[in-house]
């Protein structure tokens, strides 16, 4: 383990590993991951690239028989937290670390109960605050302009492109400070595809971000650092 | 070849059942809409009594059907609505919240209790009448036992549809609100007790109908063949399917039998609108859960 942690580090892992049951998945796995940049994570399936970002949300704790060993650190407003502390609660742990999956999973209600969906999880009730924050956080998708006319239409009828960046919006409206990202773009044609690069770009000064990806030529594009699982 | 036949064999084999278990429902159900519609009047449901003097509470119905669907709708309201949170916080716990040797030691528990059958929870409410008689004096057989050992009967298929329909939750969208930052609670309240209801609605429609129908469970605990409109919990009550019952094993002449079709017909329309209520409360629901801004 290093010992002096480098000021513009963001996320750092020590001698991490990980099982489902026997099966081993992470072993002794221990890297860092610089703030404001976009750290890609690359490797074959079933390599346990999607349990790795797991780990930061800590929402594999849920699935029956999983174990992690070692320690991961996030520095969550310029402060190193051990996030496997008792001290985290696990709701504000995940207001700061945004999550994004692979399909896009917005709940069955309309566009703008969607975003404001973890505004009401966190007990923000104004109704103008709540109103910019929705505005904000679909411009910051490249959202607003497409949506701001049927923002109490069902979330489910927008298209594929369109409802990830919606996931993407959703999991901003919180200002997290960490976003990860489960091939966000694997489901989706070129087009919306290269929207969402463009997208995570625009906001990697604000938002540290881990993105798992296969398309090298993504990689190529977007990312500022490369982690390899194999 | 063989393959082939064994194709087209379990196809027609499931359309003839399918075709055959709806003939049987038409059969049945125009059957009793044939004899039981020209039974039907006004004198059936409220006898010699002036309609206007039976809705100011001003004169008892002596001889109509209007007191058995009075007691069968307080019955199906007060029953179903005593079991339905019961039932639901037990399949949330069963869902959400219970976990190992505790799990299936309830589970097992509800499905001993959804086998008994009615006649033993009769008894039931029966013996809890006559032990509460013992320390109230005015307790007997009344509407509130009826009402309770029909929930008690009805509670095992509330208990199970809740469960099924939240374990059925596809995880992709359990894991959604947790992601975002949600307790426990607040994905139970706003995501996954919401996303059942079409599923949990569906059991409780099960249960109205279940205490709609049920002949065995009142008639050992309260129910008689003419009581009036029930003044109170505490009084005995007459019901629709208990009249059927009574009528088609006693009736003295053809027109008392064409009653009880005509009681029949009652008893459909009565389920007909209670499952309607259930199903437009159930969509005003997810209206007001998800999409009202």
């Amino acid at each position: 383990m290093k010992e002096i942690i480098s000021s513009n580090i963001k996320i750092k892992t020590v001698n991490l590993s990980f099982n489902y049951g026997r099966l081993s998945v992470l072993k002794d796995i221990s890297v860092e991951f610089p703030e404001c940049s976009i750290s890609a994570i690359v490797g074959p399936s079933g390599k346990g690239k999607s349990t790795f970002l797991m780990i930061f949300n800590r929402l594999w704790e849920t699935i029956p028989g999983a174990r992690m060993e070692g320690e991961a650190f996030i520095r969550l407003k310029n402060k190193w937290i051990n996030i496997y502390d008792r001290s985290v609660s696990l709701p504000d742990l995940r207001r700061s670390v945004g999550t994004v999956f692979q399909t896009p999973n917005p709940l069955p209600m309309s566009i703008f109960k969607n975003i404001s969906f973890p505004l009401k999880l966190s007990g923000v009730k104004e109704k103008q605050i709540v109103d910019k924050k929705v505005e904000s956080a679909l411009k910051q998708a490249f959202l607003w302009e497409e949506v701001k006319d049927r923002l109490n239409e069902d979330a489910r009828s927008l298209s594929g492109g369109q409802q990830q960046r919606l996931c993407i919006a959703r999991s901003l409206i919180l200002d997290p400070e960490i976003l990860l990202l489960d091939e966000p773009t694997s489901f989706l044609d070129a087009e919306s595809g290269r929207i969402i690069e463009d997208l995570l770009l625009s906001i990697k000064e604000r938002c540290t971000i881990l993105l798992i990806s296969h398309y090298m030529d993504q990689i190529r594009r977007i990312a500022d650092q490369v982690e390899t699982f194999e | 070849m063989r393959a082939r036949f064994t194709e087209i064999f379990v196809t027609s084999f499931t359309w003839v059942s399918g075709l055959l278990f709806l003939s049987a429902a038409f059969t049945v159900i125009g059957f009793l809409l044939v004899k039981g519609i020209p039974a039907l009047s006004v004198s059936l449901l409220f006898g010699e009594t002036a309609p206007v003097d039976v809705f100011l509470l001003r004169r008892q119905v002596l001889t109509g059907l209007f007191p058995a669907i009075a007691g069968t709708c307080l019955l199906v309201i007060l029953a179903v609505g005593m079991a339905t949170p019961v039932g639901l916080a037990a399949g949330i716990y069963l869902a959400e919240y219970g976990r190992g040797s505790l799990k299936n030691f309830f589970s097992l528990f509800y499905d001993i209790l959804a086998g008994v059958p009615s006649i033993v929870i009769g008894l039931f409410g029966f013996s809890i009448a006559i032990i509460l008689h013992r320390y109230v004096n005015d307790i007997y057989p009344c509407l509130l036992i009826s009402a309770l050992a029909l929930a008690l009967l009805v509670l095992p298929y509330l208990i199970r549809t809740t469960q099924f329909a939240m374990e059925s939750i596809p995880s992709k969208i359990r894991l959604t609100a947790p992601a975002l930052g949600a307790t426990k609670l607040q994905n139970i309240v706003y995501v996954l007790f919401p996303r059942s209801l079409p599923g949990i609605s569906s059991g409780i429609i099960l249960a109205i109908g279940r205490c709609a129908e049920d002949t065995a469970v009142i008639m050992l605990t309260g129910v008689v063949a003419s009581a009036g409109i029930p003044g109170s919990l505490l009084s005995a009550y007459e019901a629709l399917p208990f009249y059927i019952y009574y009528i088609s094993s006693q009736y003295r002449d053809a027109a008392e039998l064409q009653t009880g079709y005509g009681a029949a017909v009652i008893l459909l329309v009565i389920c007909a609108c209670l499952f309607l209520v259930a199903f437009y409360l159930k969509n005003r629901l997810i209206e007001r859960m998800f999409y009202s801004r």
